[in-house]
């Protein structure tokens, strides 16, 4: 590799030590004489153990503790961990709820994917740090996003109870449920959101400048026949096809690697991706007509093998999001809603058993697989986040990445590479965090 | 000249400033107030020089103790926000197990290479002014925080239970449900929010400064629990607490 | 009396609930409970049910309220919007009584207006017991059934109410908004009546005695330590018997300013005697700070110190403390039925309460809102005491008399309550010396010369002055306790010649904690003033010439004649005992001792409960005390 003096180029990358799973990563590449010696990203975060805390802990109190694994997707966290229980115990709800428990993931979808576009991209795209300048110069943008992000949070408080940490989310349905009144408001909203939603999509694409990058890689998430799936499906692979659920292990393989505290994954190649972009390429034909019309503005086409399109496919699920919202709420109000008692009270038998539950999270599928005792006391606990799936997958982006780049500036390669560490969203503090580059 | 105001985090879930930057239209309020200089959740910069430093999340290994005396020393005022920066929240269940088991369990074979000890409020490292409680925070405690630490009045903390603020809110009470809560010996601020939304309070504020605890435990245990259990009623967030005590 | 058809009476909701005018209150089902809230229509209105979770004096004197806004940058405040008026249906007697009882705690003295504003526009529609809760004993309370207190008052005759018709507002109501209301039956006045003696003895709980014996018991059982402890040995202090309760009426006042930090509202909330802060001062004193102390003064507060003053026991039987109570020791028969025993076991004879003679007088409106002021002049006295002189902007004088105090309102943070150091004779302002030991007073030190203030006041019950001329006075000030005593002693030297003999003793922990230092150089070369220094211990590096020693140590130093001497005694808490006991050593007669005392004057009218001790109001009553009055009120010293 050569720069354009034609000299054989040093490079050295390092990131400083920063923390938490979801959160920071550090970096590390070398370049010697125009040959990739090394590049890593590993996870120095302080580790928590949730896996070990649970066990002991009782049935009914394992969304609670495990919702805490991640503020930003403490509703997926919460569901994966109450289908989990639900399973091991044999436990069913109802169709209201069901069709609740979908509208809270995809409140949470939409908050998640309206903050990293609204709050990270978009800023990224404009030239500045972060929003906060942005509320001056760009006023109406960020007034556009501030009220989407807000119909997102309030979407959450109506469901769900608030935004992070959900109370209302309990084994074998919820603790108290919306009125009609409030999800007609809601619908409201919903509605008038899809103007804006087009508007910030017309925004990116008339900004965007993504490199035009791709590695062939395997996807990974849920699909279902009936939907885009998010809640609920089939375990699939665009390399390996479907499976249920309950094997989830043979496909995330789960290893360690001695710098980082934060696990891997890897199925049918040496890593996988999960998130958005997994999930348009595994279910496109599923995707609501707004949501394909905002593909459409992009010219996304599954199956897409750019990472950097992660946050395009992000777009189109706040868009699909929002039109299944207003799906959802049309069936409830064509059904009624059924009141429940105003504290709902659980009849549930404890018994002993295991049960994974899996759903799809803003970051890519998760994995909450738990074993019961007869006292409806937890044994064991396993919880695989989508953010480690990907990381094998980041490293070895980056591998691919950096020789096609060489020729840039210092400045535009760790630009590139901080795009990149972005598009996974592995989570927003992370992604925000500058990356030194230093030539040697 | 505007306060500055920076933001750090530890071994936590972010969702404490998740929190402050769901406060929407109120942060563009907030931001008519302090500068903010370091937020990594939502911005890219960072600077070391800053006036009220808000720290999410607990410390649970060595390592990190260095980085909190170091904002200790930058900042003029430190607010640890949330549970687990405040009383070692939920990371605090971990206290009562064999750490090196705990590794185990976790990291298996790969166990030793991961550092970690019983996880800690952050003024069990570095002195604390304030406190924004609970897990997560409330938006509207922690703007009352911040309104207070502007107008230079040190921030009211309840030293009464949530059965205050449930009452206040005409719920019913969980006993009555046939349910086990802890309200009773709970620091208030939270406005009741979990048994306002139909289920138990957990603990996530920790105890008040004086809680009956042997009390509570009776109850607990009149109204159905074992005696394990109403003690690990109190694990779940007070381990920090209870272990000092 | 008036008889309607359950169908008539529910078209009757349903067009108040029509018109617009009205916030039309109901009680509903929450779960398998019951509560007041807006009525959507007239189907959710349950007036078969038992007790309400809270009693509806929330409309009134409610959990959170807005006592008026301020602007933080000039203090200027404006007033709250009008109350749309209210009818609230569905109202048990227990709770009407208890609404009664609030009318006359609040109209004591000075009259509420938030309460009494809400209370006036609203009209009560009661209904007698159908169900009683298992907890309830209001017939033993005689609060089963009313005769006065609502404006309508229904009865449950199967298929039919029969309504009694209270006031004139309630005859206009049903005239306007019911059809085929018709005059009742003998038959029917005779089931109402029949009703009525079944809801009398509908109670699942029984008192051993009558309860007109109440206060007669708890005065016989204050000293009982343990018996308090026993009973509140699982107390949790979480206050949920007295916030559930219909007529407590506690509050705390909180400063809430907005985000932009302009407007600022000053609220009032619920509070209770039961939580531990209660009557904690800023300086982190505690006046009850254990929690059989705090469990014992809401018994008392209810059964013998409300009775003393307005001759009612406060406790309606609802049974909501009972029912609320999770470790089961709030139930008052219970703990009334158990005094009475213990009581009788020892042999002592407990007759029926006198109803002592009540005299509530209400001489017009509370106002919570201050008048603005100016600082003009602020000189630093100690690192932590400084001199405030501050000016009323309208010009006026402050008003006060020696030995009272003002509520100062330090904006965006707060109220205080500050004693005031200057004489009524220096005209034009007056001053103030405060401590910084909390938020209020830590910001008021930062203020400058020229910022505003709040103040309201003066409040509570000076130095009678009068009393005192040509008496001999003996001023003892330990501390900061010399800032209320300057107040008296100042005028007393502006009017020299009208007393008798005049000392002066104050102490302080060291010489750089002297107070007024200037002042006192002053006074110890007047030839008229007898004036004796001492502080508890002179540090290395400080100078001292004076008497070492606690303020005690001074007393033997003066001599004079017992029967003449006024002492009057001034400091912290944990020094009036031993002051009190050396002056009686020196024979002077209980009478002849005035103290002011500190508690936590938040309201500064007698309503909100901390300062209180025992049955005295200290920011009413007080805070300057003769002795002989406070001497069996064991709260007191």
């Amino acid at each position: 590799m050569k720069d354009e003096k034609g000299c054989e180029k040093n490079l050295e990358i390092k990131v400083h030590y920063v923390t938490r799973v979801e959160g920071h990563g550090n970096i590390y590449v070398n370049v010697k004489n125009g040959t990739l010696e090394k590049c890593e990203w590993s996870i120095p975060e302080a580790p928590r153990f949730f896996e070990a805390m649970v066990v002991g802990r009782h049935w009914n109190e394992l969304h609670h503790i495990t919702s805490r694994i991640c503020g930003i997707c403490s509703i997926g966290h919460t569901l994966a961990s109450l289908k989990a229980t639900e399973a091991a115990m044999g436990i069913t709800i109802s169709e209201q709820d069901l069709k609740l428990r979908k509208l809270a993931l995809h409140a949470e979808n939409l908050q998640s994917h309206i903050l990293h576009i609204g709050f990270l991209v978009l800023p990224d795209l404009l030239g500045v740090g972060s929003v906060i300048p942005l509320a001056t110069s760009n006023p109406t943008e960020v007034k556009t996003v501030l009220s989407l992000h807000r119909m997102a949070n309030e979407m959450s408080n109506v469901i769900c109870g608030r935004t992070t940490h959900p109370q209302r989310l309990i084994p074998g349905g919820f603790s108290k449920i919306p009125t009609m009144k409030e999800l007609v408001a809601l619908r409201k909203r919903l509605q008038d959101s899809l103007s804006s939603i087009e508007a910030v999509a017309n925004l990116v694409e008339s900004t965007a400048k993504f490199p035009d990058f791709k590695r062939e890689t395997e996807f990974i998430g849920l699909t279902s026949a009936d939907e885009y799936a998010l809640y609920d499906g089939q375990l699939a692979s665009t390399d390996t096809g479907n499976a249920p659920v309950k094997e989830y292990l043979s496909y995330t393989n789960e290893y360690i690697v001695p710098i980082s505290t934060a696990k891997r994954a890897k199925h049918a190649r040496d890593s996988y991706m999960v998130g958005a972009l997994a999930r348009f390429n595994l279910n496109y034909e599923k995707l609501s007509p707004f949501g394909k019309k905002v593909a459409g503005i992009f010219g996304l086409k599954p199956i897409c093998h750019n990472p950097f399109m992660n946050n395009i496919a992000q777009l189109v699920e706040i868009a699909h999001s929002v039109e299944d919202s207003i799906r959802l709420i049309d069936e409830l109000e064509a059904t009624g809603l059924k009141p429940q008692p105003e504290y709902h009270k659980l009849d549930i038998k404890i018994k002993a058993g295991s049960g994974v539950g899996a759903v799809e999270v803003p970051r890519g599928i998760l994995f909450h697989d738990y074993t019961y005792n007869a006292k409806g006391v937890c044994t064991k606990a396993n919880c695989i986040i989508p953010t480690n799936q990907n990381h094998g997958n980041i490293e070895l982006d980056m591998k691919a990445l950096i020789p096609k780049i060489l020729d840039k500036t210092p400045k535009e390669v760790e630009l590139t590479l901080e795009m990149l560490v972005r598009a996974y969203d592995p989570c927003i503090s992370c992604s925000t965090h500058y990356l030194t580059v230093n030539f040697v | 000249m505007k306060p500055k105001v920076a933001f750090f985090d530890f071994a936590g879930c972010e969702g404490d400033q998740l929190q402050v930057a769901n406060l929407e239209e109120d942060l563009l309020t907030l931001l008519g107030q302090v500068e903010v200089v370091s937020f990594r959740e939502i911005m890219k910069e960072h600077n070391e020089d800053y006036d009220i430093a808000f720290i999410e999340g607990s410390c649970t290994r060595l390592q990190d103790e260095d980085r909190l005396k170091q904002i200790r020393k930058n900042a003029k005022i430190v607010v640890a926000i949330g549970s687990c920066a405040t009383i070692g929240g939920i990371n605090a269940l971990k206290n009562y197990k064999n750490l090196d088991e705990v590794r185990q369990i976790v990291y298996g074979e790969s166990a030793r290479l991961f550092d970690t000890y019983a996880a800690r409020p952050i003024d069990a490292i570095i002195p604390v002014d304030a406190y924004v409680h609970g897990c997560p925070i409330d938006r509207n405690e922690f703007l009352q925080v911040v309104k207070s630490l502007l107008l230079g009045k040190k921030p009211e903390v309840p030293n009464y239970p949530v059965c205050v603020e449930c009452k206040k809110n005409e719920n019913i009470c969980a006993f009555d449900r046939g349910q086990f809560c802890v309200g009773p010996v709970t620091r208030a601020g939270c406005n009741s929010c979990c048994i306002n939304e139909g289920t138990i309070c957990w603990g996530c504020r920790g105890l008040i400064d004086n809680p009956n605890e042997n009390s509570q435990k009776e109850i607990l245990i009149k109204y159905g629990l074992t005696v394990d259990d109403a003690i690990g009623k109190f694990k779940l967030y007070f381990g920090w607490q209870e272990g000092k005590r | 009396m008036k008889i309607i058809s359950k169908d008539e009476f529910s078209n009757f909701v349903d067009a108040l609930i029509k018109d617009e005018k009205w916030n039309v209150i109901g009680v509903k089902a929450k779960g398998d409970k019951f509560a007041f809230g807006p009525l959507e229509n007239a189907n959710e209105l349950r007036l078969d049910y038992d007790v309400t979770l809270l009693p509806p004096k929330k409309y009134f004197f409610p959990q959170r309220e807005t006592l008026f806004t301020y602007n933080l940058a000039d203090g200027s405040s404006a007033k709250n919007p009008e109350t749309k008026p209210s009818v609230i249906i569905g109202v048990h007697p227990y709770d009407i009584v208890a609404l009664f009882h609030m009318d006359e705690i609040f109209r004591d003295t000075k009259s509420d207006p938030h309460y009494f504003e809400k209370r006036n526009s609203t009209v009560i529609i009661g209904v007698n017991m159908q169900k009683m809760s298992k907890w309830n004993f209001a017939p033993y309370m005689g609060c089963a059934i009313v005769d006065y207190g609502y404006d309508l008052m229904l009865t449950d005759l199967g298929n039919r109410y029969a309504i009694s018709v209270g006031s004139q507002k309630g005859g206009e109501l049903l005239s306007k908004y019911a059809k085929n209301v018709n005059s009742a039956l003998a038959r029917d006045i005779q089931l109402v009546g029949q009703k009525k003696r079944e809801i009398m003895n509908m109670s699942q709980q029984k008192f051993d005695f009558s309860t007109e014996m109440i206060p007669e018991l708890l005065k016989e059982t204050y000293e009982e330590s343990g018996f308090w402890e026993k009973h509140a040995e699982k107390c949790l202090a979480c206050g949920s018997c007295v916030l559930v309760c219909p007529t407590c009426y506690c509050f705390d006042v909180k400063d809430n300013p907005d985000l932009a930090l302009e407007q600022v509202e000053r609220i009032r909330t619920w509070d209770g005697c039961l939580l531990e802060d209660f009557a904690k001062i800023a300086s982190g004193e505690n006046f009850r700070p254990t929690r059989p102390t705090r469990y014992r003064h809401r018994y008392f507060k209810k059964g013998k110190y409300l009775f003393d003053r307005f001759g009612f026991i406060s406790c309606v039987g609802c049974g909501r403390c009972s029912s609320n109570c999770l470790p089961n020791i709030a139930n008052p028969v219970e703990l009334f039925n158990d005094m009475y025993h213990e009581i009788h076991s020892k042999g002592v004879k407990v007759s029926p309460a006198q109803t002592p003679e009540v005299n509530i007088q209400t001489e017009g409106n509370i106002d919570y809102v201050p008048r603005l002021a100016t600082i003009i002049n602020k000189t630093v006295m100690t690192p932590n005491e400084t001199l405030f002189e501050i000016k009323m902007d309208d010009g006026s004088e402050l008003g006060h008399k020696p030995g009272q105090f003002a509520e100062i309102s330090v904006f965006g943070i707060g109220e205080a309550p500050i004693s005031i150091s200057s004489p009524p004779t220096k005209k034009g302002s007056f001053e103030i010396c405060v401590r910084k030991v909390g938020n209020v007073t830590n910001k008021l030190h930062t203020l400058k010369v020229g910022d505003k203030v709040g103040v309201r006041g003066p409040f509570g019950n000076g130095f009678d002055v009068d009393a005192l001329k040509g008496k001999d006075l003996l001023f003892v000030a330990g501390g900061l306790g010399i800032a209320p005593l300057r107040s008296l002693f100042n005028y007393v030297v502006d009017k020299r010649k009208e007393f008798g003999h005049v000392v002066l003793l104050y102490g302080c922990k060291e010489p750089r904690e002297l107070l007024f230092s200037k002042e006192m150089e002053e006074l110890a070369r007047r030839p008229d003033v007898e004036f004796k220094a001492t502080v508890n211990w002179c540090p290395d590096g400080e100078s001292w010439g004076g008497n070492i020693g606690v303020i005690t140590t001074l007393i033997p130093q003066v001599s004079f004649d017992p029967d003449k001497i006024y002492a009057i005694v001034c400091g912290p808490p944990v020094m009036y005992k031993y002051v009190i006991a050396d002056l009686k050593a020196r024979k002077v007669p209980d009478d002849h001792i005035i103290v002011s005392l500190e508690r936590r004057m938040k309201c500064g009218v007698g309503k909100c409960g901390h300062c209180q001790i025992n049955q005295i109001y200290v920011c009413k009553d007080g805070p300057v005390f003769n002795y002989s009055k406070i001497k069996g009120v064991p709260e007191a010293l």
